[in-house]
């Protein structure tokens, strides 16, 4: 199951390395971003209980997020394209388990993320982050984990789409509402009662802590942290979920209805 | 090889549609090693028999055994005998030739010496020696199909399934596609199941099974299919073809069939066919367009069967202008 999973993930990041500007773009994009918001929201910025902070430094960890929910948006809508192009019947028809296909996508997914975030780490020194070997690990193993979670969402919504225009819908009023509502943008605390409802079951808020955390504690203080704990435990659910969810609606297939 | 026996296929209704029925009480066998076109109008229930072939659909009821497997409740087993070339194409445009070989055969657990044996052999049957490093969108339509076979061939297929594969592709990459499929059925004894609307590729099929509403209306060689029909018979066309027919069967007495603005005369028996279109010239010269003798072909079985023209030429045309 493994082996095929990689055969199709070494498809995917095979695809996106032969397109230079998707290349171009998925790196650029989040930096511009990043730049320009963090930047302009600087002076204006005070993070209760962080005031050191400075806004770049604040939505950093969300501008990682953000590469992952994009390199889980593009590689979401390669399951439309495989499936008008073609190409997808082929592998729903060869004798392979349904998670390898949910993995193929995901684990391609996952490391064009990679690609990114790290390339995009390498800022954090700038900033004055930063990291030792424990918290680098815990950083990675944060991405893998994340990175993961987001694209096993976003297949989990794109399976049935049978247009990229309808999964384009699906981006603009739940993804990326996810995405802003994490703490990427503004801090949880005191926004209004709703918000900090919203932001409080939304699970994609977990994983920008396990983002975030490695910046400011060494890999025992995280561990040790509840705060952490618990973030840990909603990303894996989440994503184990996202996975499981993804292969039942693989699995699914067309029944003729029941004879009168 | 193929044993479907009574197979029944509703779509379920929504609140807007009433259920469809898309194959009703369908019983078909294909023998080993037999080259079988599968023929009908579009909405006979090809397509989703098709699609419960390959595994991609559950139907209402019915039974298919492949290789005496059950389909349903041997899904693996039954599949991991068969290869399948869609319509659309499945090859990554993207990847080389060789790129979408390997994913193949990883898909199919292919690995090491065993697959660079297979990849040699499934590659001497198509022209694809001097491209397999070249990205499958500089290919022609017709090798680009080519690739297709290629990688059905990997897995040494019994049975090797095609829904419609030629559309799309010119004349000329048309017969060397199915040249092709006809030299590598008769080394490998594979048994070959084939959906097609051209009829030309159906004339040298083993048999050919004809579908319409879900039902097989016939089941032949062609040149069984063929023989139906007698053995000449007089085509006319009119602009007032309904009303010439009613004036054919009350002057002559003879008994025609129309299919727009078409009659024919199918039931005609050898050597009568010359005098009887020089009797219907000289009587209705003026309504005539054009009158012709003609051996029956193929196509002509489809529509004296179907009851439907236009069909199969719709679709010539549509692959002729795409």
């Amino acid at each position: 199951m493994i082996r095929v999973a990689f055969a199709l993930a070494q498809r995917e990041f095979t695809r996106f390395i032969r397109q230079p500007q998707r290349v171009v773009g998925t790196v650029a994009q989040p930096i511009l971003f990043w730049l320009f918001l963090g930047s302009g929201f600087s002076s204006s910025f005070r993070a209760p209980g962080m005031e050191h902070i400075s806004y770049l430094e604040y939505f950093y960890p969300g501008v990682l997020l953000m590469m992952m929910l994009f390199a889980s948006i593009f590689s979401s809508i390669t399951i439309i394209e495989d499936r008008d192009a073609g190409f997808l019947q082929s592998v729903l028809v060869a004798p392979v388990s349904r998670m390898a296909i949910v993995l193929g996508k995901v684990f391609g997914g996952t490391a064009i993320a990679l690609v990114q975030t790290l390339i995009f780490t390498v800022a954090a020194p700038f900033l004055g982050l930063s990291l030792n070997a424990g918290s680098l690990v815990l950083l990675l193993g944060a991405y893998v984990l994340a990175s993961m979670g987001f694209a096993a969402m976003g297949f989990f919504f794109a399976w049935p789409m049978r247009s990229s225009s309808g999964f384009h819908a699906i981006m603009m009023v739940f993804l990326m509402p996810l995405w802003m509502l994490s703490g990427a943008l503004f801090p949880i605390e005191r926004v209004p009662g709703w918000l900090h409802v919203l932001m409080n079951i939304n699970p994609v808020a977990h994983a920008l802590v396990l983002l975030r955390t490695p910046f400011y504690m060494t890999a025992g203080q995280a561990f040790a942290d509840q705060r952490y704990q618990i973030a840990l435990a909603v990303t894996v659910v989440w994503t184990a979920a996202c996975l499981l969810g993804s292969m039942a609606r693989v699995q699914k297939r067309d029944k003729g209805a029941a004879l009168r | 090889m193929i044993e479907i026996s009574h197979l029944t296929h509703i779509y379920p209704g929504s609140r807007k549609s009433p259920p469809r029925t898309a194959i009703d009480d369908l019983s078909l066998s294909i023998e080993t090693g037999e080259f079988c076109i599968l023929s009908g109008p579009n909405g006979s229930g090809k397509s989703t028999l098709f699609r419960i072939l390959c595994g991609m659909a559950l139907p209402s009821a019915g039974t298919i055994r492949i290789g005496g497997r059950d389909l349903f409740a041997e899904p693996a087993e039954a599949r991991a005998q068969m290869a399948v070339v869609f319509q659309s194409p499945a090859v990554d445009k993207y990847l080389s030739v060789a790129e979408n070989l390997r994913l193949h055969a990883a898909l199919y657990g292919l690995k090491g010496g065993d697959y660079a044996a297979r990849l040699e052999e499934a590659i001497g049957w198509t022209d694809l020696k001097d491209r397999l490093a070249d990205k499958v969108e500089t290919l022609s339509g017709g090798l680009a199909r080519q690739v297709e076979l290629a990688k059905c061939l990997l897995t040494r297929p019994a049975i090797l399934l095609l829904d419609e594969p030629t559309t799309g592709l010119d004349p000329n990459s048309r017969r060397n596609f199915v040249e092709a499929l006809h030299k590598i059925q008769r080394d490998r004894k594979m048994t070959v199941l084939m959906t097609s609307h051209i009829f030309s590729e159906a004339e040298d099929a083993d048999r050919v099974a004809i579908m319409k509403d879900g039902r097989l209306l016939a089941l032949d060689s062609p040149q069984a299919l063929r023989a139906q029909l007698g053995h000449e018979m007089v085509v006319l066309q009119s602009r007032h073809a309904t009303l010439l027919r009613t004036r054919i069967a009350t002057d002559l007495g003879l008994k025609t069939r129309q299919y727009g603005d078409e009659l024919r005369l199918e039931e005609t028996s050898n050597g009568d066919s010359l005098p009887i279109l020089e009797k219907l010239l000289s009587r209705y010269r003026g309504e005539i367009d054009s009158i012709a003798i003609k051996q029956p072909a193929l196509e002509d079985v489809f529509i004296h069967l179907t009851g439907k023209t236009g069909d199969s030429e719709d679709e010539q045309l549509e692959t002729l202008t795409r």
